[in-house]
């Protein structure tokens, strides 16, 4: 067993276990940090297939922005954490069910039978000077120039999308506008006059 | 090119259109503009196209405008045939129609009378009577214009629509429904054997395209076809036969010529349009279209050459009897009629259209006039109460005499050539059945003289007979009805003796209608020139039969009124033999009405009560509920239930074809 | 490769759809509320536009561009012309709808014109790629218009419902498209289709990848059991994106179908059409079923899609030119039919009011006879009675799966569709019949009732002259 399939099965197993507690934990915090490390794991798997970029993609785009945004978001809301588990047990035997069927269907194709090593061949083994993402980047812009474009307007979409749909005035909203600031006038907007008798009279006693 | 044909075809549509769907908002003067200037320039063009083929210079067109659908090979196409023939027809059915639009101005000036005050059908009865009266001849255009089956069905259902809503127009009237019921049943009857005809030419052809059928039919000549059983058939006569069967019921030919008297409840100017010189036609024309499958067939001949004899004879001897002035001019339609088909019996195909075309103009003269009158006496239709009406209405009078003198076929009126040649042409004829065609055509001729003089003498000689009210107020009627009689009587004069050389004995059906060399009587008959057969006809027997049915008129009906009583009473079985119309109504009001109306009943008791209704509507419906209540909770409104939903499709979809 | 400008024409529509998307933003943020109407013409001149320039830009032969992502073909113009009209339709009957519940903004019409540019996308695929990425711009732009109504609850959750179950089904979709990448090493389609070819159909990973796939689509559909949003969505999103949701879409969703299954997969026809065979029937089935039960219009007409989609699939799976054709042109008619539908109940509503109701529609006959009459040729057409329309579409769809030998399938459409007419039917009665509860005249916006009178008359007219139309989808097939 050569040193990168030690690698390899490490991994693996460090990324199903964390999987697998992304969806038990009962803190959905925990959840986020175990998907974290599901993440960090996958991206060394994409580094033992030579996809440095995209591993590095992977976590600088999900761990450094994804990831972080959605912890801000789970620890500022206020889940009903007994609610969410609800059902859990009483759905769990047909749940487990299902997945393992499912599971089982897919091991027998995706399994060795079909996809062993036997299956296919060794890729050739690029020159140290090949330049992974020089590569993607060439294939990006030509052969795949359509889809690229395509997936830049559904980015677009989802910013329009995004605004459209949080974005309003809201009445207890106490921020300031600053161009209504520098709007006001010297005379009646700063100062009030108010009109009082100069002197108080003291009550003689 | 086929411009022109369109517009010929759709204009009367627009007007129907129009008229129809905004009556109230164009009012009755719009109403009867819109649909009289649309028949007006559909009657101009065509008169343009049946010039240019008088002339020669037109061309048979022949092209589809419209591919409806392609159904297993089949193309359903609307389409223009015109050729000599429909240019002629398309002629005399919009000119026809156009006389009836300017006419029907005058006659149904004061229709609201015929309607109980604040009818709902009553509002507005006026434009649509345009409407109908346009649509129809749109619909009539559609069949004669046909190039092919289809079109020709539709055109076919078409007119007996517009016919059926027409008869009973006066829909207040108990009569009239039942009469026009009764029209749209017998004509059911003859139209599900046009449409087996259809059906066994889509059958057997593969197409129902005109040329292509004529085209292949020698070919087919001689198939035999087993329907039940082992007995085989001539498939040309079963299609023959089957689509003559739909001839008989719109051209109304004994044993389905029941509904044409009764239809005679509807308004005069669509008794004269419709009734008598178009759709009754409709038969007519159709077998003169079909003449190259007809050829093929001696024995549909035959068939057709006796039906028609019998309702040339038959049907006239009841017009003696009648005394609703509407009803005897509609028997001598029925008889007239009986000649077409006689002519095409005796493969005599241009006689049959060119008394066909002779017919219309003095058939619609005679009604329209008949219909002036009626105008006149108030809506009195009883020939008994009239009488000395020549004083009165002398426009009338004349058109009157002009259109009994071309129906009795004096020599020199239109009537005369047509109806000769047909006579002359039976007598050639040596198919089965030509001899007794012969005998009842000849009898048939002292027939309607008898009884279109003694029509026209009670009408219009004589004692007066009416009240004293109506007299008073007699007088001619208005210009919108004698103009139209005026147009129509100048034809009926002389559209015979101008155009006999070229249509019959000439070369105007040149290629259009195909007559097999044994069959062609018209050759056989020897005409020498148009004046050679007015002196041929005028010592022949038929003007002298014509003559004596007009002598034993004037004895009976002006000199002793009272001959006619003692005939009735000395022969009083036969009297009323006709008098009922040889219990032709009786037996089927018995036979079938009564017949279908008890199988009706126990499938309504028995078959829609307890077993449709009961079991197969209600049951079903309540267990589809059931369900449909059942299986709606599936859908409970929670995310992960859809979900698992979806999952279960998946796991269900692998497992049938994943191993 | 070497860039050549002239390979850019066959895509000049996708590109104007997008210039006047981005355009209707920008333009939208410098106008104020009053004038929004600049906004809404706008997209409507420029939908028109782009009918004339798809049309231009059509040639007879097909084109393929961008390394074979993009292809541009007699069905590709044909459907996107269908979707530029039945569009412009939705945008003309939702003006008034829009306006009355204050949502009446230019991000509507802005993300209406994504949608309709994923679904050029979708029709122009030609490959896995890219019919994936115009379905995901199609989703997220009706996402967003599900939920476009933000004050209303039941709005939100169908947004919720349709975004986590659309989620579910692409990234099924997508782990289809990689087993087939698995197998054959390639994403667009003629090499695809070349491969499987070569490997011969018992391979299993395909079928598996082909599952996948298959329910992908079924979800995009709506078929049975892949149906479930349809009902909430058509029923919590506004009347107007309901409309929108219920036509355009679901003729995209036909190219999406005829792109990856005969496009893509054709050799794997015998494993799909049996997957489609079941798809259909469950979903004629319980379409038509449930949506009697239903006592909300709009959930019946979500159940009345459902089991029109069962017809749209069984054209498909009869696997021949005829077939393709004729699901084509019911898929058309299906859209122009449900824009109608939902029309009336555009017309119906009013501020605060939504005629949703079964009830809603009695007497409406004695309210407005001209478009109670419309809202029968639409129930007609849709439940298939001639001579409407839909009669005609049926039949096609009919005829082709019973010339391939699948009689049963076709007799069990005809069972269900005699067991659907009775809803539609039971509307007309409500229409004709049954006494008004609500006696007020119908009062509709101008625009809404002039699309109306031409969308009804439209059955009549189509289904009187079927010629036509069937003849443009038999073309479009056949290039």
């Amino acid at each position: 067993m050569t040193f990168e399939k030690i690698l390899f099965y490490v991994f693996s197993v460090i990324l199903v276990l964390s999987a697998t507690m992304v969806i038990t934990r009962r803190d959905p915090v925990h959840s986020a940090l175990f998907l974290v490390l599901a993440f960090f794991t996958s991206a060394i798997l994409w580094m033992l297939l030579e996809a440095e970029f995209l591993a590095i993609v992977l976590v600088l785009v999900y761990v450094g922005a994804v990831m972080v945004l959605f912890l801000f978001v789970v620890m500022m809301l206020d889940t009903d954490k007994a609610a969410m588990r609800a059902g859990f047990v009483k759905m769990m035997p047909v749940g487990l069910i299902v997945a393992g069927t499912m599971a089982f269907e897919m091991f027998l194709i995706v399994g060795p039978q079909y996809f062993g090593l036997d299956k296919f061949a060794m890729p050739a083994p690029h020159p140290a000077d090949y330049s992974n993402t020089e590569e993607l980047g060439r294939v990006l812009y030509t052969v795949y120039m359509y889809p690229v474009e395509i997936a830049a307007v559904i980015l677009l979409v989802g910013i329009i999308a995004a605004i459209g749909l949080t974005m309003r005035k809201r009445p207890d909203n106490k921020s300031l506008d600053p161009s209504e600031q520098v709007k006001v006038t010297k005379g009646t907007d700063r100062i009030r006059v108010v009109k009082m008798a100069s002197e108080i009279k003291q009550e003689a006693k | 090119m086929e411009k022109i044909y369109l517009a010929i075809a759709f204009t009367p549509l627009v007007g129907a259109i129009i008229a129809g769907f905004w009556g109230a908002r164009i009012g009755r003067a719009g109403a009867h503009w819109v649909t009289s200037v649309g028949v007006g320039i559909s009657a101009f063009l065509s008169i343009i196209v049946l010039l240019g083929f008088i002339s020669g210079h037109r061309e048979v067109f022949n092209g589809s405008v419209y591919t409806w659908m392609i159904s297993d090979g089949i193309t359903f196409e609307v389409g223009f045939l015109v050729d000599s023939l429909t240019a002629m027809m398309m002629a005399v059915v919009t000119f026809v129609s156009f006389c009836v639009h300017i006419y029907t101005i005058g006659y149904m000036a004061h229709d609201e009378e015929n309607w109980p005050a604040g009818s709902r059908a009553g509002t507005n009865s006026y434009q649509r009577f345009f409407s109908y009266i346009s649509l129809f001849t749109f619909s009539m255009l559609l069949l004669v214009m046909s190039n092919n089956f289809m079109q020709l069905f539709f055109g076919w259902e078409a007119v007996g629509l517009v016919s059926y809503l027409l008869i009973g127009f006066w829909s207040n009237r108990e009569t009239a429904i039942f009469a026009n019921m009764k029209a749209f049943l017998v004509n059911r009857v003859g139209d599900f054997g046009f449409l087996l005809g259809i059906a066994a030419v889509a059958m057997y052809f593969n197409t129902v395209d005109y040329a292509e059928v004529f085209a292949k039919a020698p070919e087919l000549a001689n198939t035999q076809i087993q329907i039940w059983g082992d007995t085989s058939w001539s498939l040309m006569t079963v299609i023959c036969i089957l689509l003559f069967v739909g001839a008989m019921g719109k051209s109304a030919q004994v044993p389905l010529h029941v509904w044409l008297p009764d239809s005679m409840e509807g308004p005069t100017p669509i008794s004269a349009l419709i009734h008598a010189a178009t759709m009754v036609t409709a038969g007519i024309f159709m077998v003169a279209r079909m003449s190259p499958l007809y050829e093929l067939s001696e024995t549909a001949l035959s068939f057709i050459l006796i039906i028609g004899a019998t309702t040339a004879f038959f049907t006239g001897l009841i017009g003696l009897v009648q005394n609703d002035i509407k009803r005897v001019v509609a028997y001598s339609t029925l008889s007239q009629l009986g000649y077409m088909t006689v002519a095409l019996g005796a493969s005599a195909y241009a006689a049959g259209i060119f008394h066909l075309m002779t017919h219309a103009f003095f058939k619609a003269l005679l009604f329209l006039a008949a219909g002036s009158v009626i105008i006149a006496m108030h809506h009195e239709q009883d020939m008994r109460k009239m009488g000395g009406l020549k004083k009165y209405m002398p426009i009338t009078y004349w058109t009157s005499l002009i259109g009994s003198l071309a129906l009795i076929g004096l020599p020199g009126f239109s009537g005369f050539f047509s109806k000769d040649s047909i006579i002359e042409a039976v007598h050639h004829s040596q198919i089965a059945g030509a001899g007794y065609a012969y005998l009842m055509v000849i009898l048939g001729v002292f027939v309607t003289a008898l009884y279109s003089f003694r029509m026209f003498f009670m009408v219009f000689h004589g004692e007066e007979r009416m009240d004293e009210h109506t007299k008073h107020h007699l007088h001619e009627s208005p210009k919108v009805v004698t103009v139209p009689l005026i147009m129509l009587a100048i034809p009926s004069v002389l559209i015979g003796g101008m155009t006999i050389s070229g249509v019959v004995f000439g070369d105007w059906f040149k290629d259009v209608i195909h007559v097999a060399p044994a069959h062609d009587v018209l050759k056989e008959i020897g005409f020498h020139g148009t004046i050679g057969f007015f002196f041929h006809g005028l010592f022949a027997l038929p003007t002298l039969l014509a003559a004596a049915g007009v002598g034993v008129a004037y004895m009976i009906y002006m000199k002793n009124p009272e001959i006619a009583d003692k005939i009735k009473s000395a022969a009083s079985p036969l009297y009323a033999l006709l008098d009922k119309k040889y219990f032709f109504d009786e037996l089927y009001q018995a036979v079938f009405a009564g017949g279908s109306r008890w199988l009706g009943k126990i499938l309504w008791k028995a078959g829609d009560q307890t077993l449709i209704d009961g079991l197969v509507v209600n049951g079903s419906a309540r267990s589809v509920g059931f369900f449909a209540g059942i299986i709606r909770q599936i859908q409970t409104g929670y995310l992960y239930h859809y979900a698992f939903a979806m999952i279960l499709g998946l796991l269900l979809l692998l497992a049938l074809f994943v191993n | 490769m070497q860039f050549e400008a002239s390979n850019l024409i066959p895509v000049v529509p996708e590109l104007f759809i997008l210039s006047l998307a981005c355009l209707v933003l920008v333009i939208d943020l410098f106008i104020d509320d009053e004038q929004r109407i600049f906004t809404y013409a706008l997209t409507q001149v420029g939908l028109v536009f782009a009918i004339f320039i798809t049309l231009s830009v059509g040639q007879t032969e097909a084109q393929i561009v961008f390394d074979g992502s993009y292809i541009r073909d007699g069905m590709s113009d044909v459907l996107k012309v269908s979707i530029y009209i039945v569009t412009i339709g939705a945008f003309l009957y939702s003006k008034e709808y829009l306006v009355e519940h204050g949502l009446f903004k230019g991000e509507y019409y802005v993300l209406g014109l994504f949608a309709v540019l994923g679904m050029m996308v979708m029709v122009s695929a030609q490959s896995f790629l890219t019919a994936y990425l115009g379905l995901e711009l199609l989703s997220l732009s009706l996402y967003a218009l599900v939920a476009f109504d933000r004050d209303s609850k039941t709005g939100s959750e169908a947004a919720m419902k349709y975004f986590v179950l659309g989620a579910i089904a692409s990234g099924m979709l997508l782990y289809g498209i990689s087993m087939i990448y698995g197998a054959t090493g390639a994403l667009n389609f003629t090499t695809v289709t070349t491969a499987l070819m070569g490997t011969g159909m018992e391979d299993i990973v395909l079928v598996f990848g082909l599952v996948f796939v298959v329910i992908g689509l079924a979800f995009k559909l709506g078929a049975v059991p892949f149906h479930m949003w349809m009902p909430d969505v058509y029923h919590g999103a506004p009347t107007a994106v309901a409309q929108f949701l219920s036509s355009a879409p679901k003729i995209a969703a036909f190219a999406l179908a005829m792109r990856l299954l005969v496009d893509g997969m054709l050799p794997l026809h015998s494993d799909w059409q049996q997957m489609l065979v079941i798809l259909a029937i469950l979903s004629m089935a319980l379409g038509n079923v449930i949506a009697i039960a239903q006592t909300n219009i709009k959930r019946m007409l979500a159940y009345s899609t459902i089991s029109h989609v069962g017809f749209i699939m069984m054209g498909i799976l009869a696997g021949t030119s005829e077939g393709y054709s004729a699901s084509m042109f019911y898929a058309i008619i299906y859209a122009v039919t449900s824009l109608g539908a939902f029309g009336i109940i555009i017309l119906l509503s009013k501020k605060g009011f939504e005629a949703e109701n079964l009830d809603d529609y009695k007497g409406l006959h004695e309210r407005s006879p001209w478009f109670a009459a419309m809202m029968m040729l639409f129930m007609f057409s849709m439940a298939g009675v001639p001579p409407t329309v839909g009669f005609w579409a049926k039949l096609f769809v009919l005829d082709a799966v019973v010339s391939v030998e699948l009689t049963w399938v076709a007799l069990v459409g005809v069972f269900f569709s005699i067991i659907g007419a009775f809803y539609y039917i039971r509307i007309i009665k409500l229409m004709y019949f049954d006494k008004a509860e609500n006696v007020l005249p119908v009062i509709g916006n101008l625009d809404t009732r002039i699309a109306l009178s031409v969308n009804g008359v439209l059955m009549l007219a189509l289904g009187l002259f079927p010629a036509a139309l069937l003849t443009i989808c038999v073309r479009a097939i056949g290039s």
